[in-house]
């Protein structure tokens, strides 16, 4: 009766709600359902066949596979190492400008590259990193360096995308500990300033601890990616020479899937990341809750 | 370091197509001026059918978002709606069980939207990051306002279209900013699902050639490198990145008013 008359009265709240569940069900439940084929074998006619654990047996017996899951590991470590930091120490120097007219326009230069594609990006960066005209080679001719293609070379691929990444995110990424700064009471500062405290000790006794939570937040929150390793940047910054030491779990999903067509294999190994993945944004989900009340979502 | 790369780009854009290889790339001022790079490319059907591409995806894709992820925050932000705890686990596993890439572009194979800007307006209707968002601020209006109409014998509907939708104007901008950046910028389902040049969006052209150097696709469709015409393929190529960037540039101003603020109340993630 209850469930009745409630339907009856808010029935458009239901009829509002049909078009986006649709939506959630054609196109997110439905591929979520079609993850089984990851233990099938692919039919371009009629049903695919079941096969078990079949893929995950030549996935990870594949050296193919346990390269890329390699290059990805390390990419994200490096990015975790050397990307990380970059904001935070942004966001203390931005704090430290002091024209209000200065500060906006360093913020809006620096967020600029975070609403450009990595597209437009890549294509930025191979004009930058050009070995005989870019503006890299450029500084580097002046103090008698020798000139590297960066973009083909193995050895400074994996920087190249270290330091696009920093390029692009870390103007961005400073925002939210920007915001954090701005939390602080003036009073703490002002005090500071009473008992002759300089500005940068005032950074290091007074900023830098406010910082801390904010920090352990956005660290686990960003662990939950690690599997990602970036996966528009690679695509778009891989080229046949640094293959072997760019490609990543999910451009080898690309190159193997729609590729080469093997869609089953290819789904496999797209279920181990997800399923890595799962692993980690639960496990920091709960992790963060704990410790900062601040969930994933 | 952020602009120099960029100016050096516009510079490079805009010069002489003889002297481009004089340019270095730390020169950010032209050297003589041109504007043929631009003609060019703007002479170049799939060039800009591209930019006709991009824009329908664009002004189509955020508007269906909008309209699906408002009606979606409205009954969600309805205490009174049965079922709301349901529909919000629904969409947290949503957001945390991803599909991989093989089954998604299977799905779009299976229901016929191949060689379809449909399927790039179709398939991220409705992002459920933005929808906690867009939630979040419908709940933060006055329960009085909407009971006030509610007296006068408003529907749900009326008071949605008429109350929630006007007083909501910032967040949808934010809302919109996020999708609209979001769809300008989309290149790899483009790649995935649309094999005919002539569908491709402007950042899948721009991926071909600037990217991948791969320039047979724009000379295919027309002789425009014809001989008697001398140009400059790296200038060229920058003349295309700088087009990809302006409509970024024009709405900045709207991006850093809306879309900072929004990211930051969002959280981290966007």
């Amino acid at each position: 009766m209850n469930v009745m008359k409630r339907l009856r009265q808010d029935w458009v709240l239901y009829a509002m709600l049909f078009l986006p569940l649709l939506y959630f069900f054609i196109f997110h439940l439905i591929p979520l359902y079609g993850m089984k084929l990851a233990f099938q074998d692919y039919r371009i006619i009629g049903d695919p066949v079941w096969v078990g654990w079949k893929h995950f047996k030549t996935l990870f017996s594949s050296p193919a596979f346990a390269s890329v899951l390699q290059n990805t590991i390390i990419i994200s470590l490096m990015k975790i190492i050397f990307v990380f930091p970059i904001p935070i120490a942004l966001s203390l120097f931005i704090n430290e400008v002091r024209s209000s007219k200065y500060r906006k326009y360093v913020q809006s230069v620096l967020y600029l590259p975070h609403f450009l594609s990595w597209v437009v990006i890549a294509g930025i960066w191979i004009s930058l990193l050009n070995p005989a005209t870019g503006g890299v080679n450029q500084i580097a001719s002046f103090f008698q360096l020798p000139s590297v293609d960066y973009m083909t070379s193995k050895e400074h691929i994996r920087w190249v995308l270290v330091f696009s990444e920093i390029w692009r995110s870390a103007g961005w990424d400073s925002i939210i500990y920007l915001a954090a700064i701005m939390k602080i009471s003036p009073g703490l500062y002002e005090a500071a300033k009473i008992d002759g405290a300089t500005r940068l000790q005032q950074m290091r006794f007074i900023t830098m601890p406010h910082l801390y939570s904010t920090v352990v937040t956005v660290f686990i929150l960003n662990l939950g990616f690690f599997m990602n390793a970036g996966f528009d940047q690679v695509f778009n910054f891989m080229n046949a020479s640094v293959i072997s030491v760019v490609d990543i779990l999910d451009t080898y999903v690309y190159r193997i899937g729609i590729g080469n067509g093997q869609f089953a294999y290819a789904t496999a190994a797209s279920l181990f990341k997800g399923v890595i993945g799962i692993v980690l944004i639960l496990g920091t989900h709960f992790i963060s809750k704990r410790i900062s009340g601040k969930g994933v979502w | 370091m952020v602009l120099v790369p960029l100016l050096n780009l516009l510079a490079l854009s805009f010069t002489e197509p003889g002297k481009a290889h004089l340019m270095g790339g730390l020169d950010i001022i032209p050297k003589g001026f041109s504007t043929l790079n631009y003609e060019l490319l703007f002479a170049n059907p799939l060039f800009t059918g591209s930019i006709l591409n991009s824009v329908w995806i664009t002004v189509a894709g955020t508007a269906l978002n909008l309209a699906l992820t408002s009606m979606a925050a409205y009954v969600l932000a309805r205490n009174e709606f049965a079922g709301k705890k349901f529909v919000l686990f629904f969409l947290i596993v949503i957001m945390v069980f991803e599909p991989g890439m093989i089954p998604e572009y299977l799905l779009i194979k299976d229901i016929g939207l191949m060689n379809t800007l449909t399927s790039l307006i179709l398939y991220k209707a409705v992002n459920v990051y933005y929808l906690f968002i867009l939630m979040r601020f419908f709940q933060d209006i006055p329960e009085e306002i909407l009971e006030a109409s509610r007296i006068d014998g408003a529907g749900h509907f009326r008071m949605y279209s008429r109350i929630m939708m006007p007083l909501s104007k910032p967040g949808l901008a934010t809302l919109g900013l996020f999708y609209g950046v979001y769809h300008w910028n989309e290149y790899f389902r483009a790649t995935l699902y649309i094999s005919e040049p002539a569908k491709w969006p402007l950042q899948v052209v721009l991926r071909q050639f600037v990217v991948r150097k791969d320039n047979t696709s724009l000379i295919g469709s027309q002789n425009m490198f014809d001989s008697s015409i001398h140009f400059d393929f790296a200038a060229l190529q920058a003349g295309t990145i700088i087009i990809a960037i302006v409509p970024l540039l024009v709405l900045y101003p709207f991006i850093l008013k809306y879309y900072a603020k929004g990211a930051l109340e969002g959280g981290v993630k966007d």
